[in-house]
């Protein structure tokens, strides 16, 4: 038959230095190292193949993608924007995976979500833009003509979307105001996933480890009336200690010239 | 957490993938010149295996810019040279970190 043989990318010599630095030398004992390699490279040349490889997290092990969000912390203070784009590009591909919402992508949506947690880990994004992530995902495409292609009820994705992030970065939201937004979060969580009917039994298992893991006292709901409930006494709760809780820091970002004239 | 009254990082999604940088920034200057920071334009590509739109994130000087420039660019439609129309989403960007202007120079 008449067909050529495969050929095989040929990638430009720098490319694949910085292939071979992320996919296979990157590893706990090499990092300071590639750290090292990575800042020596050309910047201005590099910089766009760089991110396009970070963002690349689904095809390095899954155990490594800790290392990535390490490299972008220890580079963003050198290269700064470098760092920013990588999380605009995580939560970019986030965003892009609820709106298209294809099976064959499921293994990278994943990767991304543990990405997120671990940049979270690192102190590279605020609990604010978790949060943010986490509720985007319980109602991204509800009450639209499209809910059903999206979210289509028997499908549990984007409970295993929450569990991986919240497996990753989860314990952090122990104590203060993110130990409140988790609070809250697990319960609407609670009411998405009751929503959903009876689960597979692998998704109900990794439920029961992350809530044993996070919240072992928290109350699992068995029906939608009753998490309806705890949401209304919630509110309402939230209202009334409005007045005395510890109100959130403003976060202090943009140093650049202009801060926000409020 | 930052209230919507004092974000001032968007992002504008949903731009041809054709779309140069240049085109793009000549078309918000021509009314909001000198009113951002910072400008970041992702190109996006078009083959078979994947598509994907432009994006540029755009950070403003003040928070009402941003206002005005959603009531703009908000379902602006771009079209491409082959017609096809493209309606413009912006957004708050997810994440409003936007990159320090001393970033060091690395010694290495």
């Amino acid at each position: 038959p008449e067909r050529s043989a495969r050929v095989s990318k040929i990638r430009p010599p720098l490319h694949q230095y910085i292939r071979k630095l992320l996919f296979s030398d990157l590893d706990k004992s090499s990092i300071e190292d590639v750290l090292r390699q990575l800042r020596k490279l050309p910047w201005s040349e590099c910089e766009p193949y760089l991110l396009k490889c970070f963002l690349k997290v689904h095809k390095g092990k899954y155990g490594q993608i800790h290392l990535i969000a390490s490299l972008t912390a220890g580079l963003s203070r050198y290269h700064d924007e470098f760092a920013v784009a990588v999380v605009d590009e995580v939560l970019e591909e986030i965003r892009l995976g609820l709106e298209i919402n294809e099976y064959g992508m499921q293994q990278r949506r994943i990767a991304h979500m543990r990405f997120l947690g671990e940049l979270y880990n690192y102190e590279h994004v605020d609990s604010s833009v978790v949060f943010d992530t986490l509720y985007l995902i319980l109602i991204f495409g509800h009450g639209t003509e499209e809910q059903d292609v999206l979210d289509p009820p028997e499908d549990c994705f984007r409970i295993r979307m929450i569990i991986t992030l919240l497996e990753t970065c989860g314990h952090y939201f122990g104590r203060g105001s993110s130990k409140r937004k988790l609070d809250r979060f697990l319960i609407h969580f609670q009411r998405y996933i009751l929503c959903k009917g009876p689960l597979p039994l692998d998704i109900e298992f990794d439920l029961q480890d992350l809530f044993a893991d996070l919240r072992p006292n928290m109350t699992r709901y068995s029906t939608i009336e009753e998490v309806d409930a705890a949401l209304v006494q919630l509110e309402e709760h939230e209202r009334s200690g409005e007045k005395h809780t510890d109100q959130e820091k403003p976060r202090n970002m943009s140093v650049s010239g202009s801060s926000s004239v409020n | 957490m930052k209230g919507p009254l004092d974000r001032t990082k968007v992002v504008l999604r949903h731009l041809p993938h054709t779309i140069s940088q240049s085109a793009l920034v000549e078309q918000i200057d021509a009314r909001f010149c000198g009113r951002y920071n910072w400008l970041s334009f992702r190109s996006g590509k078009q083959s078979l295996k994947c598509q994907s739109y432009s994006r540029a994130y755009i950070d403003f000087k003040r928070p009402e810019d941003v206002i005005e420039f959603a009531e703009f660019f908000d379902g602006h439609v771009f079209v491409n040279e082959k017609g096809t129309q493209f309606k413009v989403i912006v957004e708050y960007a997810p994440s409003q970190r936007v990159p320090k202007q001393w970033s060091k120079k690395d010694g290495r």
